[in-house]
């Protein structure tokens, strides 16, 4: 009964059966659109940068000098005394071979802990970019900085003036 | 296509099968662009660089208050333990005690512990 006549006509049904499911893993897979950023390849390899710019801010010329990092933040000037910190900032994330990389922007946060224990978080600088749109993926690095009993000119009143402080430098970096 | 002429079946037949293998290695081009993603993600969530400044900072304590117990000690580890509760979601605890004799230097035994729910790191080191 079995012979080798009619193998075309299987064949084709074995085709259109490939067919059918291009078609459908085509039309399901359209409705998702999935780009590089949502991979998280480039905020890793911003918040890398990020951190090694604020280590090598944070590290002293000499052994028991101020570093870079907590000089701005006790004497800082500019926008919100954390302007130059800001500059300084993204000027050494852009201190590269190459593409000048404006579209790195930066924005300066400080923690501190109130005399009543809550932790208030202040704004240190403006944006570099006032006209981001919140859809930019923003990475956080952070910095611990030890400042003296007084309490640097211009920081909030409600940070301690009358013991050393901790305070925790957040920098939020992306790019537009 | 059938019955018109049955000759030259193979030759159809190893022409699907290349199309299927295209296919495929299409496929495979498509997912190429996920290769990285959980290393990227995996980079992001172990928290290296917050541990280390961590460490640094209390370096700094150490540095600046020995293993001294005082109102602005107290507060300055305080202020660490809080912040980081509270900025970087992660459980910290630190101490430092009485200067021990290492090889001939006098050196600060300092116990850290972080815990951000994810990565937990201990460690005792003489500073």
């Amino acid at each position: 009964m079995v012979n080798d006549r009619g193998q075309l006509y299987t064949m084709e049904g074995v085709a259109a059966g490939v067919i059918m499911l291009l078609t459908a893993y085509i039309v399901v897979s359209t409705t998702s659109v999935y780009t590089a950023g949502d991979t998280h390849i480039p905020d890793m390899q911003l918040e890398q940068l990020g951190s090694d710019v604020l280590a090598m801010m944070d590290t002293p010329d000499t052994n028991g000098a101020e570093s870079q990092l907590v000089g701005f933040v006790r004497n800082g000037t500019g926008i919100g005394r954390g302007g130059d910190l800001r500059d300084a900032f993204l000027n050494t994330c852009r201190m590269r071979a190459g593409d000048p990389d404006n579209s790195l922007h930066a924005q300066v946060f400080l923690s501190y802990r109130r005399a009543d224990g809550s932790v208030n978080t202040t704004e240190l600088s403006s944006p570099s970019d006032p006209g981001f749109t919140g859809r930019e993926n923003a990475v956080r690095v952070t910095r611990w900085v030890q400042l003296p009993t007084t309490r640097p000119a211009g920081m909030p009143t409600d940070m301690p003036n009358d013991r050393p402080k901790a305070v925790l430098v957040e920098v939020l970096l992306w790019r537009a | 296509m059938a019955c018109m002429n049955e000759e030259g079946q193979w030759i159809v037949l190893m022409g699907l099968l290349v199309a299927v293998g295209i296919f495929f290695l299409a496929l495979i081009i498509n997912q190429s662009a996920l290769v990285g993603q959980t290393t990227a993600e995996g980079v992001l969530e172990f928290p290296k660089n917050d541990i280390r400044d961590l460490r640094e900072a209390i370096f700094d304590y150490v540095d600046r208050f020995g293993n001294a117990n005082n109102p602005s000690s107290q507060a300055v580890r305080q202020d660490i333990i809080a912040i980081s509760l509270e900025r970087k979601n992660a459980v910290v605890d630190f101490d430092v005690e009485s200067p021990q004799n290492i090889s001939g230097r006098l050196l600060y035994p300092v116990t850290i512990h972080y815990n951000n729910g994810v990565t937990k790191y201990d460690e005792r080191v003489y500073y």
